[in-house]
This record gives C-alpha cells, sequence and structure tokens, in this order.
C-alpha cells in the first residue's frame, strides 16, 4: 500500500515541556489509530501532520508534499479538534456554511454540503439554533460534521467519541468505518483502546511524547492479555475463594486486602480469568459484593509496556 | 507580473473576501458589536443634550457645526476610535486562541495573509459602520436648521473619511499587537492614551512618531482655548503626506501582522 | 449474592458551619493575580506614590534641612487631612486604582463564565453571598494595599517622626476618614468591577469596558462642562464624583461646587444597579433558548 503520511524524526517541545519526541511514521490509507493515555503526545502530533503548528526538528509530509502552510492542500484534510470551541453565537448551520465558504464552494455546493454533513450527524432538526445551546453530544457531532462536509481525502480526528452517548459513538464509529470503505485515509485519535479497536487494527501507541509501538492491534492485545492484571473480590469468605483460585496456573499471587473481606488475585490470563471466575462462584457457593480491577486503565497497560 | 502571480493574488483576494463576509455576518450578530455600537452613538445623546439645551435654558446655543467639528469628531478620534480599535484589532486574533476556534480556519485552504487581511477588514468595516452612523446623526442633529447648506456635507464628508483612515490605521496597529502578544490589552492603553497623548506636547519633528498626528493635521487647527485639551499643541504635517504615512503604516503593520501570523505557533490554554 | 442498586450513596451527615466558606475563592483569586507577569511589574509601581508621600511626611518634620524648597512645596508638606486627601482622592490615585482592579478584578467572574466553573461552586456548601463575598475580597485586598495601608501608615508614621501626639490631638477624626473613604472606593470598584466583569466571558472586552467606563465618563463631563459651564455634569464623571466624596470625609472644600450628597447618590445607585445585574448573572445552571 501506497505510503499517505510521513514523518521524520519529529519532535516538538513546548518551552522546556517535551511534547513529541523524534517520531519517525509511515501512515498508509486506511483508519489508523492513535492511541495513548492523557497528555501523551497524540493531539501534538495531530496538530504536527496537519500543519497547525510547527516542529522543532523533523519533517512531516502528506502525500510527498510539506504541509505546514501550503493551504491549497487543506481541501483534501478534515479536521475535528478535540477541544470543544466554537463560534457561539452562531448557528449550526451559519458556522458550516461560513466554514464551507473558505473552499470556495459555490453557494448551491455549500447548501447541499452543508445539508448532506448534517444529516449524517442529525442534527438537520436542530440547525438553526444556536451553537451555544447545544448539548455537549450535539457540539461532538457538529465538531465531526465540519471535519467531513468537504469531502476530504484525508481526515483527522481528535477524540471525536468524547461526550457521546453509547449509542451516537456507535453511528461515528459506524461512519468512521465507512470512510474506510471509500478509500480515505483516517486517523482517529482516544485514550480509549476498545474504542480504537473497534474501528481498526491498525493503531500507533504513544506515551510520554514517544511513539513506542506500531502495527497490528492483536500484537498491542497480546501485550495487554499477558500483562498481570490484579482484581479486587469482595466476598464473605475470601479464604475460601483464594483456596480454589491457588491451584489454577494462570493466577500468579493472591493477597488479602487491608478489609477482611477482600482479596486480590494477580492473573497473567485476565481473559480466562474472568470467564471462569462465574462457574467458580456457583461452584463453591460463594456470595460475591464487589469485583473491581484497579488496573484496568491504559495508563496501568503503559505503565506495565513501557516498564518491559 | 507572470501568470502564476496574477492567479496567486485573485487567489488571496478572494479568499479573503470569504473570510470577510464569515467575520463580518459573525461580527455583525455578535452582542459585543452590539453593545460598541451603543457606545459608538454616545455622541449622539451628547449632541442631542447640546441641541435641546438652548430650548430649555432660553440661551442661545453654539454653533452646530462648531461643536461637531471641535467636540464631536475630536471625542471619537481620541477616544472612541482608540477603544473600538483596539477591541476589535486585537480581536482578530486574540479571539481565535482565546476563544480555541483558530483550527477552524487555518484547516481550511485559505493563506493565513487572508486570515488576517480577511478578519481585518471585516472588523474596520464593522468600527466604520458604527461610527459612521454616529458621526452622520450627531451630525444631522447639530445642524438641523441648516440642513439646507451643502457646504456642511463636505465637511461631514471630511470629518468621516479622517475617522475612517484612524480606525484603519489604529484597527491595523493593533491586529498586529494582538498577532504577537498574549495580553495586547495593555500595550494598546498604553500606547493609545499615554503615549499618542504624551507626545503631542513635545516639540519639532517628535509628534510626527504617533498616528493621531497625522489624523490631527487632516483636520483644521483649532484655535485655542475651549476645548484645547482635546487637541492639544499641533505642528501639522501636509495632508498629503499625512494620508501617505497613515497608508503606509497600516500597510506595515498589517504585513507585520500577516508575517507574525503566518510564523508563530498559537498555543490553546487550558 | 448481593446486587447494588445504585453506585453512589446518599451523603446524610450535616455540614461543619465553615466560618469563611468565602476564603478559599479570595485566595485563589489574589494567587492568580499574583502569577499574572505585568502585574507584577504594575503592582509595585502603583505604590511608589506612597513612597513618595511617606517620603514628604518625613520631610515634613525636617524643612529646615530643605531651605531651597519653594513655598508651594513648604505649604503642600504641611501634614494636614488635606495632604491625605491629596494622596487618596487625586486623580492619579484613581487612575491607578482602575489600572489595579483590571488586572486584578476584570477576570473574576468572567473566567468563571468562560470555564462554566459557576456550576462547580454552586455545587459545593457554598451560598451566592460567598461566592460575591470571595470575588469581592480579593478587590478588596488589593485596593486596601492601595488606599487604606498607606493611609493608615502615614498617620502612624507622622506621629512617630513628629515624636508627640500633637497630630492625632489635632485630627482624632483622620484614621476614621482615612478608613471611611477607603472603604467608600473599595466598595464602589468592587461593585463597579464585579458587574462589568460579569457581563462578558471575554477579559479583553471586559478591561476594555472598565478602562472606557471610566475614561469616557470623565471626557463626557469635560465636554459638557466646557460648553455649558454647569457643574452639575461633573456627576457624569466617576472621577470627579469619587473626589468630591473623598473631600467630604477629609473636612476639605468640595472641588466641585455642587452638594456632594449627589455624588454619593450616583456612586450608590451605580452599586445597586451593580448588585442587582450581578445577582441575575450570577447563576449555577444557565439556560440558554
Amino acid at each position: 500500500m501506497k505510503t499517505v503520511i510521513e514523518t521524520k524524526k519529529l519532535s516538538k517541545w513546548y518551552g522546556n515541556v517535551l511534547g513529541l519526541s523524534d517520531v519517525s511514521l509511515q501512515i498508509e490509507a486506511g483508519i489508523t489509530g492513535i492511541l495513548g493515555p492523557n497528555g501523551a503526545g497524540k493531539s501534538t502530533f495531530l496538530k504536527l501532520i496537519t500543519g497547525q503548528i510547527k516542529p522543532n526538528i523533523g519533517s512531516c509530509t502528506i502525500e510527498g508534499q510539506k504541509i505546514r502552510n501550503n493551504y491549497h492542500f487543506y481541501s483534501k484534510i478534515g479536521f475535528c479538534p478535540e477541544q470543544d470551541s466554537f463560534y457561539e453565537e452562531m448557528t449550526g448551520w451559519q458556522f458550516m456554511t461560513g466554514l464551507l465558504k473558505l473552499h470556495h464552494y459555490s453557494p448551491s455546493e455549500i447548501k447541499a454540503m452543508t445539508k448532506e454533513a448534517l444529516e449524517i450527524v442529525e442534527l438537520t432538526e436542530d440547525k438553526d439554533r444556536v451553537i451555544k445551546s447545544y448539548s455537549r453530544g450535539m457540539r461532538q457531532r457538529l465538531k465531526f460534521a465540519q471535519a467531513i462536509a468537504h469531502k476530504p481525502e484525508i481526515i483527522v480526528f481528535d477524540e471525536p467519541l468524547n461526550g457521546l452517548d453509547p449509542l451516537g459513538r456507535r453511528k461515528i464509529i459506524r461512519l468512521i468505518k465507512s470512510y474506510e470503505e471509500e478509500g480515505k485515509t483516517i486517523l482517529v485519535s482516544s485514550h480509549v483502546l476498545p474504542e480504537i479497536e473497534a474501528m481498526t487494527k491498525q493503531i500507533i501507541l504513544i506515551h510520554q511524547g514517544k511513539v513506542f509501538a506500531q502495527g497490528d492491534i492483536h500484537y498491542i492485545r497480546d501485550l495487554i492479555d499477558t500483562h498481570p492484571h490484579i482484581v479486587s473480590i469482595k466476598c464473605r469468605n475470601p479464604r475460601q475463594l483464594a483456596s480454589t483460585f491457588i491451584q489454577e496456573d494462570y493466577v500468579l499471587n493472591i493477597h488479602f486486602g487491608s478489609a477482611d473481606n477482600t482479596l486480590l488475585i494477580e492473573t497473567n490470563n485476565r481473559d480466562k480469568f474472568f470467564s471462569l471466575l462465574p462457574s467458580l462462584f456457583v461452584k463453591y457457593n460463594i456470595e460475591v459484593d464487589e469485583i473491581t480491577s484497579p488496573d484496568d486503565n491504559l495508563q496501568a497497560v503503559f505503565d506495565y509496556l513501557v516498564e518491559k | 507580473m507572470n501568470k502564476i502571480t496574477v492567479r496567486r493574488l485573485l487567489f488571496l483576494w478572494n479568499s479573503i473576501r470569504k473570510v470577510y463576509s464569515f467575520f463580518f455576518f459573525m461580527g455583525k450578530k455578535s452582542n459585543k458589536t452590539k453593545i460598541f455600537f451603543i457606545v459608538a452613538l454616545l455622541p449622539v445623546i451628547m449632541a442631542l443634550i447640546i441641541k435641546l439645551n438652548p430650548i430649555f435654558s432660553g440661551r442661545s446655543s453654539t454653533e452646530g457645526i462648531y461643536i461637531f467639528s471641535n467636540v464631536i469628531i475630536v471625542f471619537y478620534l481620541q477616544a472612541l476610535i482608540l477603544l473600538l480599535a483596539l477591541f476589535f484589532g486585537t480581536s482578530v486574533c486574540s479571539e481565535e486562541v482565546e476563544g480555541k476556534t483558530l483550527t477552524y480556519l487555518t484547516t481550511r485552504p485559505v493563506s493565513k495573509s487572508a486570515i488576517i487581511l480577511g478578519k481585518y477588514a471585516a472588523y474596520t468595516s464593522l468600527v466604520i459602520l458604527m461610527t459612521g452612523i454616529g458621526v452622520t446623526i450627531s451630525f444631522l442633529i447639530l445642524n438641523v436648521n441648516k440642513l439646507h447648506d451643502f457646504s456642511l456635507y463636505e465637511i461631514l464628508i471630511r470629518d468621516v473619511i479622517v475617522l475612517s483612515l484612524g480606525i484603519m490605521c489604529y484597527t491595523a496597529l493593533f491586529t498586529f499587537v494582538g498577532t504577537f502578544l498574549k495580553k495586547s490589552i495593555l500595550f494598546g492603553f498604553v500606547f493609545g492614551f499615554g503615549w499618542e497623548n504624551v507626545i503631542q506636547y513635545f516639540p519639532g519633528s517628535t509628534q510626527r512618531f504617533s498616528i493621531v498626528h497625522y489624523l490631527k493635521s487632516l483636520l483644521p487647527v483649532p484655535k485655542t482655548g475651549r476645548f484645547s485639551f482635546l487637541m492639544f499643541k499641533l505642528e501639522p504635517s501636509t495632508p498629503v503626506a499625512a494620508v501617505f504615512m497613515l497608508f503606509l503604516i497600516t500597510g506595515i503593520f498589517l504585513g507585520l501582522a500577516c508575517l507574525f501570523f503566518s510564523l508563530k505557533d498559537y498555543i490553546f490554554e487550558d | 449474592m448481593t446486587i447494588k442498586e445504585k453506585g453512589y450513596a446518599h451523603w446524610d451527615g450535616e455540614f461543619l458551619d465553615k466560618k469563611f466558606p468565602w476564603w478559599p475563592i479570595t485566595r485563589y483569586g489574589i494567587k492568580l493575580t499574583f502569577r499574572r507577569k505585568q502585574f507584577k511589574f504594575i503592582f509595585p509601581l502603583s505604590l511608589l506614590p506612597a513612597v513618595f508621600f511617606l517620603a514628604g511626611i518625613y520631610v515634613s518634620e525636617r524643612l529646615e534641612d530643605f531651605p531651597f524648597f519653594g513655598r508651594e512645596t513648604v505649604e503642600f508638606l504641611q501634614i494636614n487631612p488635606s495632604y491625605f486627601k491629596a494622596y487618596l482622592a487625586s486623580s492619579f490615585m484613581i487612575f491607578l486604582i482602575v489600572i489595579i482592579v483590571i488586572f486584578c478584578g476584570s477576570g473574576l467572574i468572567c473566567d468563571d463564565l468562560k470555564h462554566n466553573a459557576l456550576q462547580l461552586y454552586f455545587s459545593r456548601p457554598i451560598k451566592k453571598k460567598d461566592y460575591f463575598f470571595g470575588k469581592t475580597a480579593v478587590i478588596v485586598f488589593f485596593l486596601f494595599i492601595l488606599t487604606l495601608v498607606p493611609g493608615l501608615v502615614f498617620f502612624i508614621m507622622k506621629l512617630v517622626f513628629s515624636g508627640s501626639f500633637k497630630f492625632f490631638v489635632s485630627y482624632p477624626w483622620l484614621p476614621l476618614s482615612i478608613i471611611g473613604y477607603s472603604v467608600v472606593v473599595t466598595a464602589f470598584f468592587s461593585f463597579f468591577t464585579l458587574f462589568l466583569s460579569s457581563l462578558s466571558k471575554n477579559r479583553r472586552y471586559v478591561t476594555i469596558l472598565i478602562f472606557g467606563t471610566y475614561i469616557l465618563s470623565d471626557i463626557f463631563y469635560r465636554i459638557f462642562y466646557d460648553i455649558f459651564s454647569n457643574h452639575y455634569f461633573s456627576l457624569l464623571s466617576l472621577r470627579a464624583n469619587l473626589q468630591q466624596v473623598g473631600a467630604v470625609f477629609f473636612s476639605q472644600k468640595t472641588p466641585y461646587p455642587i452638594h456632594w450628597i449627589y455624588s454619593l447618590l450616583v456612586l450608590s445607585g451605580i452599586c445597586v444597579l451593580a448588585g442587582f445585574v450581578l445577582k441575575k448573572k450570577v447563576k449555577g445552571v444557565e439556560i440558554v433558548k
């Protein structure tokens, strides 16, 4: 497949704060997920490749062309920013048509494109309301609409699912996947692994301003699956439960929590552990009050991967 | 000029027009513009009071055109257009950065210069419109009994042109300041209400380092005495030189604003 | 197996009646103001007049060492209530106060509106009056440093430098005047600034409103006075009104030959209007139609 976006030794500092360091990547058409915890450098990376900020070191090209200040190229790019900001006193319709005007389309084209984009994100009914009266989800959808309205070939979404309800998320995920089928290049950032997983197999892992993994999501998944996981179980008889787990080979460690009824179990096969858990409860008639996973978040996984 | 240059200029012109229409429309709708429009109409209230006072007090009033040229216009020139230009000029860039909306503009197929020039043009015309309406109404009120005297309209046109030149020049300066200073307002106060006033007391060529000098050079020199606190001591330049300098200053500051805006990274603060 | 119905529980405890619930708001406001680079430069500069006036009090006790002083300087250095008025109610001091409130007050409510922080405030055990009090206290803190503190320091230093209580015996009411006038000026600017700060989410806009209102009110007065030669137009000027009231506090002749009560009424009217608007504007939840 042809490389669409290429970065070489891309680095960016904000004063003495490192934003991104030495990122060399080649991104092909299709959906690529940018995954990383908050503050990892995802937004900096996306701003750099869309030419909104200039790198301190390195370069970035899209289809072989430099992007910063190459404004003609922006007709091919759609960008959905992370920040929840708008020209609040405009209506949704005015916002969309105003921005499409900057693409030098004719008034009839602008009207048609705006109509289509608002229909896609289901904002047609609310198009004449001022943006400041929109709910968080509506604002997110409007942001999405302005990025896709001019039918760009390359679309960059910075945390597009923030503030959306589960239905809205599903719809946006489906939409993003449909753009892949049209042969577009799409970059989506998120700090939630399942979100990215639902859209693509190609991911880039960013942490502390550095890219430390790129490729198929299964590889990352494997790493995560073998990541020793701690599960906390609150029940009436934790010692009895501990005795049943001690025989299992996927259990690495068992601790008793500070509270009398808490059991902390460390496992290196999370999926197997959770699939067998209900049957054990039933078999030994154990009454469970609560099951939590203290380190079941991306930050914990990253910490683990970085150490590794 | 070769074809490519012409095509580029045409594209820039078209981009400026698009940006202009976007922000002129937005500016018109903004509540802040409405408030400033009311502020720009304050001299109308002043004109009304001046005109109605003789009716109630029974005293004879000062000549309307005299009040218009020596009070209303100088008030606009030394206070109102400075405040308006300061807000709208610094808004050209700061508004986008503070509101974090810059991304929507810089990821469109328009050059950064077109964004600055288009938005500057939109806001400048809004301010000219606001003050133009205020000035014209004040003029009509103050000269209500002499509206048939067409020679007075020449004064109105001259004064509106001078104010428009002032708005053009000050807004360009503050647009530039807004592109490279985060807190541009303090600079605006120091320049507009400090430097521009103080420097007029200095003799010789010193006062040529202010914008207000060239604007006042285009107006008749008032007699000393009444309202002298509004005019200070003027050693005027020739009208041609004054107009040339105003356009030159505008051009330089807009050029610098475009340059800074194209080169600088704007980081949004949380 | 017990299944929990709720992931949260209502708290049945009682709120402890905290003595100063507004204090965290004030502390944070003061801290934020000091974090501003320009303020770090301007605030010490704004205290320079106080240093000069203090030096004047010292010199007033050593006039024989400065024989080259002219008659006017010597007259000025006669320390009496007029000297205190010259510091506290001068045009320059009022201008300085405007500059300081621009820095410490313009963003007080406007930034909360911008970041939708009002909901956060009112979801805590603080009342609307605590919020206002906390914000006002930020302005009070800075303006007292500029007015009340130097005023009282001048008075004390006069007693110290003269080495007797003669000055106190002559003007026993002066400390009360200093406190009274400082409170009036500070209260007025607190209402005025918070009112304008609540009108927008844009700090630049609020800054221009504060500065513009002050400057334009004065220019209006001067223009009308030049045309009509009527001193009642001084009521249009914020500066003139404050100076009128200031003169009364220090038992001096008012600078404009109109009754000072009108000025006090104008200032009070602005405060009442500001209070009314503030009450309407500051709400925990905003419904936009």
